[in-house]
């Protein structure tokens, strides 16, 4: 689900970036920032407007960990994978949101509300294991507490 | 009106505890002390296996090893004449010294006069005054070295790109803070960014830049938006553009963002994606202060090193000198994480023994359990276990003992981590990030990885320990880069000192810390087991059966080892072998 | 013309004299903020301005004692100066009752470090 003013979105980031050098991660980011993924059509229109080959972008898109190429869904659960938190259980969250969820790690759920991503080190270690949910960070969670965190953005309304 | 804060670290009154609670407020209230005196438990007082322990305000004394009849000596002395019990003192030195965390937490990130107010970029004023020679000058007098991980003398590399000819230079702030477990550097950034602009525009005048460039995390959100508002602010006051502070030094900053790629730490591959590429580092020399940044000179300081910059230059070179030890100047910010009991940054001169750092300041283990090592340097750094907690920090000294000062980050491990497990962790972690551009790293490390879990899976075969140090040796030698070169560091080191362990796995077919899942079975003993049954409500295969009457049980076929019986059963009734 | 360092000397002169005797920083960085620095922040400056308190709320970096966070350091006349962990809202309102207020300290959340 791309919107329609997608070249006009794409434009306004190339305004912002073009007389900068090495611009194009900037520009990836800010897009990123818009859609919260890389749309295919977006790359085509970044391409087109920076005059960059498509090739290019995705040799960029597919290097770095952050970008995403497919939507994360309405709700993505990050779990931090960072040392602390390995050492603290979150392997077991992972493995409990993959249970609940039927999701392995980049995957959506079938009504795309929720998405499992498995994250470097959010730099919160002093409270590990930590979860986020949207912008909502969950500290010191156990496997019991995922059911509850899944739960509580479940019956959330979804704004659109 | 005084004050006795008597330490509950666990929040749930021990008897011993509660019994002298009781009897100090009867005894205060006796002597009709009751209304100025107030007893109040506090969560923390830092002070651990001393028993009860209380500190009295005003005066901050702290008690130790506190019994009942210690209470009337302790009015009769202290509240009613402000003296010490000195049979009771304890002493309680502050062992951490904030240079690089000296405003964190102090002041308004977001406002510019309360930095300036803590002396804020008067060290860049000083630099203006002296000139680019004297800075590195004093910079050397510092002995202030990397505090990214390589440990490389910042007045060398300053002088070296200062050394190169050319009109345009770069000097870059990396702020990619890559090791999963250290988050000093988004801390310091958050907490105080103005210290890291002056630190970078002191480094630009020394080695004459006029360009600064801020790479950061795009993981770390607030510290992107503090650094920025950090940046125009200076703009908007002059201190960032023509002319700064009425000289002839021009100097303009600008952020980019990382993506969260391991390898661009690494100064080449750093370059690279500043310029919009990917992130594949490329042999040196050439070196980024010949050929860096768009080809031209460029240096790349780490935050918490540019942190220091200010420091030095407004206290003196000399003075920052005789923080530490020999070789190893001033302070580092440690991430103490882990199965540590007060997790978090610490910041302590070097020298201060590796014990003091995680015992005295960090409280010792969680739980109270054995502690087993220390993990420092993330993924390329690699383990020191307890036999060696009395070696003084620095960057050589860690090195000797096969780890190294890296970042900064230090994981607490205790009796229940696994060190097949770890190596597992932080090999993975380097083999999900090695850029692929070279076979050492790329293949070695797959394969590394490929023998270790074969390990910890129980079908370790009896030359692979051979094998991993082999590989692990070739790849140190032939790799590209210091990613591929550090990355069997983890490994190595827990080879060298957990040998038994590795062997365990691999002969015995047994995990002593009952980590590797494969390697362990559970059982239910039916002498401990009170039928409770909540072993059976989280077991998540079906696999635990029983009744009131007949106790429960394990199907050893149906379970998948997860061990979440064994950590809700409180009658230690779940047996892990 | 842009800012000189005689002005850099005046400004920390100046906030020199301005420094407000009352004063409550709270910790407000991103592991801070994760562990609901957010509401205690919120909690704290309306408590002030409801009661009309002569006392200071500031947003500030990290200190580092992380495994407490969200750290509130309270400094007021009259009160030892501490720091809280572990707040919550319903601490963050005792901390201006009786803290504040009543110059009494609160129980079992003071973090002595």
């Amino acid at each position: 689900m791309v919107e329609e003013t997608l070249v006009e979105d794409v434009k306004k980031v190339v305004e912002r970036w073009k007389e900068k050098r090495g611009n194009l991660i900037m520009v990836l980011h800010d897009v990123q920032d818009r859609y919260g993924y890389v749309p295919r059509e977006a790359s085509l229109e970044v391409s087109r407007q920076l005059d960059v080959p498509l090739a290019r972008i995705y040799e960029v898109l597919t290097f770095y960990n952050y970008f995403k190429l497919q939507s994360p869904g309405k709700f993505n659960i990050s779990v931090c994978l960072g040392t602390a938190c390995y050492l603290k259980g979150a392997p077991a969250l992972i493995d409990e949101v993959r249970h609940l969820l039927h999701v392995e790690e980049g995957q959506s759920t079938k009504d795309g509300l929720f998405h499992l991503q498995i994250v470097r080190c959010l730099g919160c270690c002093g409270l590990a294991p930590v979860i986020t949910v949207k912008d909502k960070v969950y500290s010191a969670v156990k496997r019991a507490d995922v059911v509850n965190i899944i739960a509580e953005h479940s019956n959330q309304k979804v704004e659109v | 009106m005084k004050q006795i804060l008597i330490q509950d670290t666990n929040g749930n009154l021990r008897k011993e505890l509660r019994d002298f609670l009781v009897s100090l407020t009867s005894q205060l209230r006796d002597r009709s002390l009751a209304d100025t005196v107030q007893v109040v438990t506090v969560a923390d007082i830092g002070i651990y296996q001393k028993g009860i322990v209380a500190k009295v305000l005003p005066e901050g004394f702290v008690y130790g090893n506190l019994e009942v009849k210690h209470i009337p000596e302790i009015i009769e002395k202290t509240i009613q004449k402000g003296e010490k019990v000195a049979a009771l003192a304890l002493d309680r030195k502050n062992k951490q010294m904030r240079i690089v965390l000296r405003n964190c937490g102090r002041i308004n990130p977001e406002c510019f006069e309360d930095y300036v107010a803590c002396d804020g970029y008067q060290g860049l004023a000083k630099a203006l005054e002296m000139g680019p020679e004297k800075v590195i000058e004093e910079m050397k007098k510092s002995g202030l070295r990397g505090r990214g991980g390589a440990g490389f003398p910042t007045w060398m590399k300053w002088n070296i790109t200062r050394g190169v000819s050319g009109a345009v230079k770069y000097i870059i702030c990396n702020g990619d803070e890559g090791d999963p477990g250290a988050y000093m550097d988004r801390s310091v950034l958050e907490g105080d960014p103005h210290s890291v602009i002056e630190g970078l525009m002191i480094g630009g005048l020394a080695i004459g830049a006029s360009n600064g460039v801020f790479y950061i995390r795009a993981e770390y959100p607030l510290a992107i938006e503090r650094i920025q508002k950090a940046i125009n602010e200076c703009y908007a006051r002059g201190l960032l553009g023509k002319n700064i502070l009425g000289s002839n030094f021009n100097f303009d900053v600008e952020i980019r963002l990382g993506a969260g790629a391991f390898v661009c730490g690494e100064e080449t591959a750093l370059i690279a994606s500043v310029e919009g590429l990917r992130g594949y580092p490329r042999p040196r020399p050439p070196f980024p202060s010949v050929k860096g940044l768009w080809e031209k000179p460029t240096a790349i300081n780490n935050v918490e090193t540019l942190a220091n910059v200010p420091y030095i230059l407004f206290h003196g070179g000399e003075s920052f000198g005789k923080i530490g030890v020999e070789g190893s100047t001033g302070t580092k910010v440690f991430a103490l994480t882990g199965k540590v009991r007060n997790s978090g940054l610490v910041e302590v001169p070097m020298g201060i023994t590796l014990r003091e750092v995680v015992f005295d300041i960090g409280g010792g283990v969680f739980n109270n359990r054995a502690i087993k090592a220390i993990q420092t340097g993330g993924p390329s750094g690699g383990v020191i276990p307890e036999q060696f907690f009395d070696t003084g920090i620095g960057y050589e000294s860690l090195q000797k003992l096969g780890s190294i000062m890296g970042s900064g980050g230090m994981i607490v491990l205790d009796e229940n981590d696994c060190m097949v497990d770890i190596s597992k962790f932080y090999l993975g972690f380097c083999v999900d990030e090695s850029c692929g551009k070279c076979a050492p790293c790329r293949i070695g490390g797959t394969q590394m990885l490929a023998i270790l879990k074969r390990i910890s899976d129980g079908k370790g075969e009896d030359d692979d320990l051979k094998k991993l140090n082999e590989i692990a040796s070739a790849m140190q030698k032939a790799s590209l880069c210091g990613l591929g070169q550090t990355a069997p560091n983890p490994v190595l080191s827990t080879l060298k000192y957990f040998d038994a362990e590795y062997k365990a796995h691999v002969v015995d077919k047994k995990c002593p810390s009952g980590k590797c899942a494969s390697l362990v079975t559970y059982s239910i003993t039916k002498d401990k087991c009170t039928s409770c049954g909540m072993c059976a409500r989280v077991c998540p295969a079906e696999a635990i059966t029983g009744s009131r009457a007949d106790k429960y049980t394990i199907d050893p076929a149906k379970c998948i080892s997860c061990g979440q019986c064994f950590d809700v059963c409180k009658f230690a009734a779940v047996l892990r072998q | 013309m842009g800012i000189m360092k005689q002005d850099l000397d005046r400004i920390k002169e100046e906030s020199g004299k301005n420094v407000s005797k009352n004063w409550i920083r709270v910790g407000y960085s991103t592991c801070g903020v994760a562990a609901g620095a957010d509401v205690v922040y919120q909690v704290l400056s309306e408590d002030a301005k409801a009661r009309g308190l002569a006392v200071e709320v500031k947003k500030c970096g990290c200190v580092g004692m992380c495994s407490a966070e969200p750290l509130v350091e309270v400094n007021v006349e009259g009160a030892p100066h501490v720091f809280y962990g572990k707040v919550t809202r319903e601490v963050a309102h005792k901390i201006m009752d009786e803290h504040v207020c009543q110059k009494k300290l609160v129980e079992n959340h003071i973090f002595e470090l």
